[in-house]
Order: C-alpha cells, then structure tokens, then sequence
C-alpha cells in the first residue's frame, strides 16, 4: 500500500514546476486594474542544455563540483570575449569569432526538459517521425548548416529570418537573449528579441479562431490562475516544432508564468501533441528581470546577406562544374541538423 | 588571451570529462549563419584597408573598407562583424571605428566570387582589437565558436 502510495506520489512531485517547488508564497504586485504584474524584461540569464545526459537518469540538478566546473570554463571564456590585443601567431578559422556571441551563466538545474522525469524529450510517433522524413522531398527538414543549397528551402526557418516558433522562441540561443512582457486591460504581449517576435495574447476569454487559420506563432488565448499567467495555443502550421519534431493539427502549447520572486520568473511550457511525441513534455526556464537590458530591433531579413551568398555561390559552382556541396567537416562545423530545438 | 595555470588543467581534463561539459553547455552554440555555405575555406584573405562604411543592419553588420593593391589599384571589400545588437551591448558606437581607420583583417572571401569576407579577424595596426573578444580562445574544441 505504501509502495504504491509513493509510486504515484513522486512522479507528481517530480513534475511539479521546479520554481513551485523551491519558492514558498510571494505576492506580486499587480497592475492598475488588477491583474498580476509581470512586466519587464525578463532576458534569458541561465545556460542550461534542452536535454540532460542519459547518464544523469532523474537526477535533476548538477552536484557543486558539476557547477563549478562549468563557472569555471564560463569564467576563460569571458576572459577570451574580453580580449583586447590579438595574440601572435593566432590561427583564424572560417568559423566567426567568440565575441560574436553573448553568454549566459552556468545554472544548477541539469536540463531544460524537466519532465518526463530524465529530462529527455520523450520519443517521436511514427507518425511524427514520417512527417519529419517527408519534407524537402524526402531529405528532411531544411537545414541550418545544409549540406547543399539548391533552393532557400535548404535554410531551416531560423536561417531565414522567418521565426524560431513559439517554443524556440522562449529559449535562449547565440544572442539577443531579450523577452519583454508588457500587459494591458485584457492583453498581455510577449516579445522575444531573436527574430522579433511579439505575441499578442487575449484574456478576454474569446474563443479561438477557426481550426482552418493556422500560423507560426498559433493562436494563444489566456487566462489567470491566481498569480498564474496560462496561455495556450493551438492552430499551429506545420512549420514549427520543438526536439526535432514538427507541429501536428492536434498540437497545443501550455505556457504558465509566475512572478516568484520581485525578480524571478517562473516559466513552465508543456507541450501536448500525441501524434507528434508519444507523450506530453515540459520546459522549465527561470528568467531574472534586468530593467537594464534594451531589446533592439532585430530586422533580421534586411541584411540577410547569408541566403543571396549561399545561393549565388551554389549556381557560380554548378556553371563550373564543379561540385556544390557545402563542406561543414573540413572548416570544423557542426553536424547536420536544423535548429528547430 | 593569456595562457593560464587553470588552461593548462583543462588540457590535461579527462576527455569523459570534457565531452559531460560540452554536453552541458546550451543549445545551438553555432553563429547565425551557415559559414560554410557563404565563404570558401580554401580562399583565406588578407586584407589591410582603410574604413569607407560602415552598415549597422541586421543580422550582421558590416564593414566596407578600401584596400589599395601593390600596383595602386583601389578595390573595395565588405567585412562581416556580429549582429549590431551585440555590437551595441559591447559598447561599440560610432566612435569606436572612425573612417579612414586603417584595418587588418584576417577572413575568408565569400564563394561567389564577391569583395565580401567574414572577419574572423579585425584589428588595428597596433594589434589591438577591432572588437573585444578572442578569436582562438584556449578552450577545448568543443566550446570553440
């Protein structure tokens, strides 16, 4: 009887919001006409991988030791961003330099996936997987490193300054790490820096636009549970994802905020699609609120210089006769794969 | 930067060790674009000009500078930096890069065929950076940018 009291009681402890679990009762200070407050920039400040290595299991947090080495390795590589003379005899590499890049700091949570339990992103359906297998005719989804570049459609999204979607979009990358959140009667809008986005969310309890309107962002439609903020969002194309995976007709997005602390966010993102994920799966991300940090624009397709390059150079090659295949291993790329996370 | 005690442990780091904390580390650690795809790694360049431009537009901003060769010929070339966003948040303004500043850059030339390069190198003829950073930071590979 105890056994199983304790089989069913810690897998509900374990996916519980991390924040929930660590932070008792404080009260946020609420807007003007009632509502929780949580606006301000709330920029990502914590580096934590999407998934945990298998070899963690369900262990949830780093040891002091783990994080101190990862301090550590953060503290030479600010020391590198920081350099002020070049150094003599440095080799160059094709690949652009360290300071090309913002940082964050090391964090204790182990994995940004928090549930399932060992933070891995549960398995694609064969549905899920066929779809991915589908796209570009067969080769798969476009990609951020393409190992050709026959059309734009060997980019990934991201690439072409169209969107992260609405999961990577909430998570941190190589720069412009800024989320703002601005509220008013009836609305809350959510903006990202990284390709601009900025969702704008009814709470007026309108019902969601027809199943036939589909975008990259979805449709969000939210709601306060207490001091909760819960958007969630359907009507997604099938452009956008997360893990690898890409958005069904059935996916819907759960996204709850809590102002935990004056200056900490709690942001938990569950998303639900069975017949993309054999089961649902969620995302735990603490921001710290930096009134200080400005959001600029981000007009990412203006000077897209990358895409006319790429392509030009690609049918130059073909003139020639000469091979176009992009060569990642040679300059020390990374391995195939979009970054749709 | 200079090579420290700490530098030369992580050298000696078991590499289980090393590849738990290149597991660690956040999502997509590579740079916006496809650099491969872009610029040719078998054309490095070479190039020492003087600033004409300089383009605060996104996703990367981008210097012009104009290069005279050994037989007075003027050519102009295009010079890949980081998103104006970080550049701003470093601090660089309009003051740090005057025109007519003379530039080194180490790069590789675009594949079309283009003046354009990345500048995985830029200083000034001092060897101070054009930007702060490093650009072969004495960190294992699998933290290189």
């Amino acid at each position: 009887m105890t056994r199983r009291f304790f089989a069913v009681l810690i897998p509900i402890a374990l996916a519980m919001p991390l924040a929930a679990q660590t932070k008792a009762t404080w009260t946020p200070p609420k807007t003007p006409w009632g509502d929780p407050d949580l606006q301000g920039q709330w920029p990502a400040v914590a580096n934590i991988p999407m998934q945990r290595p298998a070899s963690f299991g369900t262990r949830a947090f780093l040891t002091d030791e783990e994080l101190t080495q990862r301090e550590q390795q953060a503290q030479r590589q600010q020391e590198s961003d920081n350099e002020a003379f070049a150094k003599n005899g440095q080799s160059v590499t094709i690949n652009p330099p360290s300071y090309w890049q913002e940082r964050q700091k090391p964090n204790r949570q182990a994995s940004l996936v928090v549930d399932p339990p060992n933070g891995r992103i549960p398995p694609m359906t064969p549905e899920g997987q066929k779809f991915v297998q589908s796209l570009r005719g067969g080769l798969g989804p476009g990609q951020h490193f393409p190992d050709k570049v026959d059309s734009w459609e060997d980019f990934d999204i991201y690439s072409r300054c169209i969107t992260r979607g609405l999961v990577s979009s909430m998570l941190p990358t190589i720069y412009n790490f800024g989320n703002q959140i601005v509220q008013a009667p009836g609305f809350v809008v959510i903006r990202n820096e990284m390709i601009h986005e900025a969702r704008v969310i009814p709470l007026d309890g309108r019902p969601h636009v027809g199943s036939g309107i589909r975008s990259y962002m979805g449709d969000p439609r939210g709601h306060w549970e207490g001091n909760t903020l819960v958007v969630e969002t359907i009507n997604f194309n099938d452009q956008t994802g997360a893990g690898g995976g890409f958005f069904s007709d059935a996916a819907k997005v759960t996204e709850r905020f809590t102002r935990v602390a004056q200056d900490e966010l709690s942001y938990d993102l569950t998303i639900d699609d069975p017949k993309t994920w054999t089961r649902s799966w969620t995302i735990h991300m603490p921001y710290r609120l930096d009134p200080s940090y400005n959001i600029y624009e981000y007009a990412c397709h203006e000077g897209n210089y990358m895409m006319l390059d790429s392509l030009e150079a690609a049918r130059q090659l073909e003139k020639e006769g000469k091979s176009t295949r992009v060569d990642r291993g040679a300059a020390g790329g990374p391995p195939p794969g979009n970054q749709n996370q | 930067m200079r090579l420290k005690g700490d530098d030369r442990m992580l050298r000696k780091m078991p590499a289980a060790l090393v590849l738990t904390a290149a597991l660690a580390m956040s999502v997509p650690l590579w740079a916006h674009h496809a650099f491969q795809a872009e610029f040719d790694d078998k054309k490095p360049v070479h190039l020492v000009g003087k600033v004409t431009k300089m383009e605060w537009i996104n996703p990367h901003a981008w210097i012009h500078i104009d290069v005279t060769e050994s037989d007075g010929k003027v050519t102009s070339w295009m010079v890949e930096c980081g998103s104006p966003n970080i550049m701003l948040r470093r601090g660089f303004t309009k003051e740090s890069l005057e025109f007519g500043s003379e530039i080194v850059v180490e790069g590789y030339r675009a594949k079309n065929g283009s003046n354009r390069a990345n500048g995985s190198s830029v200083t000034f003829k001092d060897g101070r950076r054009l930007f702060v950073g490093g650009s072969n930071p004495d960190i294992p590979a699998e933290f290189r940018q």
